[in-house]
C-alpha cells in the first residue's frame, strides 16, 4: 500500500495550512511529535527510578532525594510544559475529529500555546519554594 | 480496512493506522488527562505545604508513596496509568514509524515488537510497583 502524505494530517496537521496562511498547523503537528518522543523517553526513565524501590527503601529514598533537588525541579517544568501542550493539543485533534473547530484550527494552536505558558509558569511559581530552598 | 464509517475528517488516512488502535489512541489520551492530573497532584503539590513548612523532608519518599498505596484507589490508579501511558506512547510510537516506508512495510512485525515491548514493560512497572504495596 502506497504510503501517502494524507498520513501527515493525522494529528491534525499541514493539509489545512493553506487556509489559515500560516505553518500553525505544521508546528502543532510537529510539536505533538516532538513532545511525544521524549514524553515516551522520559516514560522509560521514570519507570527505572521507581523500580530502584526494589533495592530496598533507602536506595528508593537516596535517589529520590536527588532527583528533588532544584536542578530537578527546574527540569520538572519542562517536563510539565510537555504533557500540558501534548494533552492541550490533544483535545485540539480530538475536536478536529469529531468535526470541530477546523476553520480555526491556526487559532486553537495558539490558544494551545497560551495555555501551556500560563500553566507551566502558575506551576513554577508554586515551585519556586522547591527550587530556592536550602 | 475500515470498520465504521470513515470518521469525521475527510483528511484522514486511517487506512495505514486501522480504526482501532486511532479510536483507543484518543480513549486512551482522554483517560490520561484525568489520571495525570491525579498522579501529578498526589505526587508533587499535595505535600508541598508540609515541605516548605519543614514539616515533611520531601514530597516524594518511600513512605509516602507507600502510604498512598495503601489506598485500593490509588492502586487502581496507579495501574491504570502504567497500562494507559504504555499503550498511548508506543501506539503514538507506532503512528510516527508507520509513515516511514521502511516501517511501514514490515507493520505487522513492528506492532508485534511494539506489543512485546508495551507487556515486558508494563511488567517491570508492575513489579516495582508491587513493592509498595506487598
Amino acid at each position: 500500500m502506497a504510503l501517502s502524505f494524507k498520513a501527515l494530517s493525522l494529528h491534525g496537521g499541514a493539509s489545512l495550512d493553506r487556509n489559515a496562511g500560516t505553518r500553525a498547523g505544521w508546528w502543532a503537528w510537529f510539536l505533538q511529535r516532538l513532545t511525544g518522543v521524549a514524553l515516551v523517553g522520559y516514560l522509560f526513565l521514570h519507570i527505572l527510578v521507581i523500580s530502584t524501590v526494589q533495592a530496598g527503601q533507602d536506595a528508593f529514598d537516596s535517589v529520590l532525594i536527588v532527583l528533588q533537588k532544584p536542578f530537578f525541579v527546574v527540569l520538572d517544568l519542562f517536563l510539565i510544559a510537555a504533557v500540558v501542550y501534548h494533552a492541550l493539543n490533544g483535545v485540539r485533534v480530538l475536536l478536529f475529529d469529531l468535526g470541530i473547530g477546523l476553520k480555526q484550527q491556526a487559532g486553537l494552536f495558539w490558544v494551545c500555546m497560551v495555555l501551556t505558558t500560563i500553566l507551566t509558569l502558575v506551576v513554577g511559581y508554586f515551585s519556586l519554594p522547591l527550587i530556592f530552598r536550602n | 480496512m475500515r470498520h465504521m464509517a470513515a470518521p469525521l475528517t475527510d483528511n484522514r488516512d486511517t487506512g495505514v493506522v486501522g480504526f482501532w488502535p486511532w479510536f483507543y489512541q484518543r480513549i486512551s489520551g482522554v483517560l490520561l488527562i484525568f489520571l495525570l492530573v491525579v498522579h501529578i497532584w498526589m505526587g508533587h503539590f499535595s505535600g508541598l505545604r508540609a515541605v516548605i513548612d519543614g514539616r515533611q523532608e520531601e514530597l516524594v519518599l518511600y513512605s509516602i508513596v507507600q502510604q498512598r498505596l495503601a489506598h485500593g484507589l490509588f492502586i487502581f490508579v496507579d495501574f491504570s496509568l502504567l497500562a494507559l501511558v504504555i499503550y498511548h506512547g508506543l501506539n503514538g510510537m507506532r503512528n510516527i514509524f508507520l509513515e516511514w516506508p521502511p516501517a511501514a512495510n514490515r507493520a505487522k512485525a513492528m506492532t508485534l515488537g511494539l506489543w512485546v515491548l508495551g507487556v515486558v514493560t508494563f511488567a517491570y512497572g508492575a513489579w516495582a510497583l508491587l513493592a509498595f504495596i506487598l
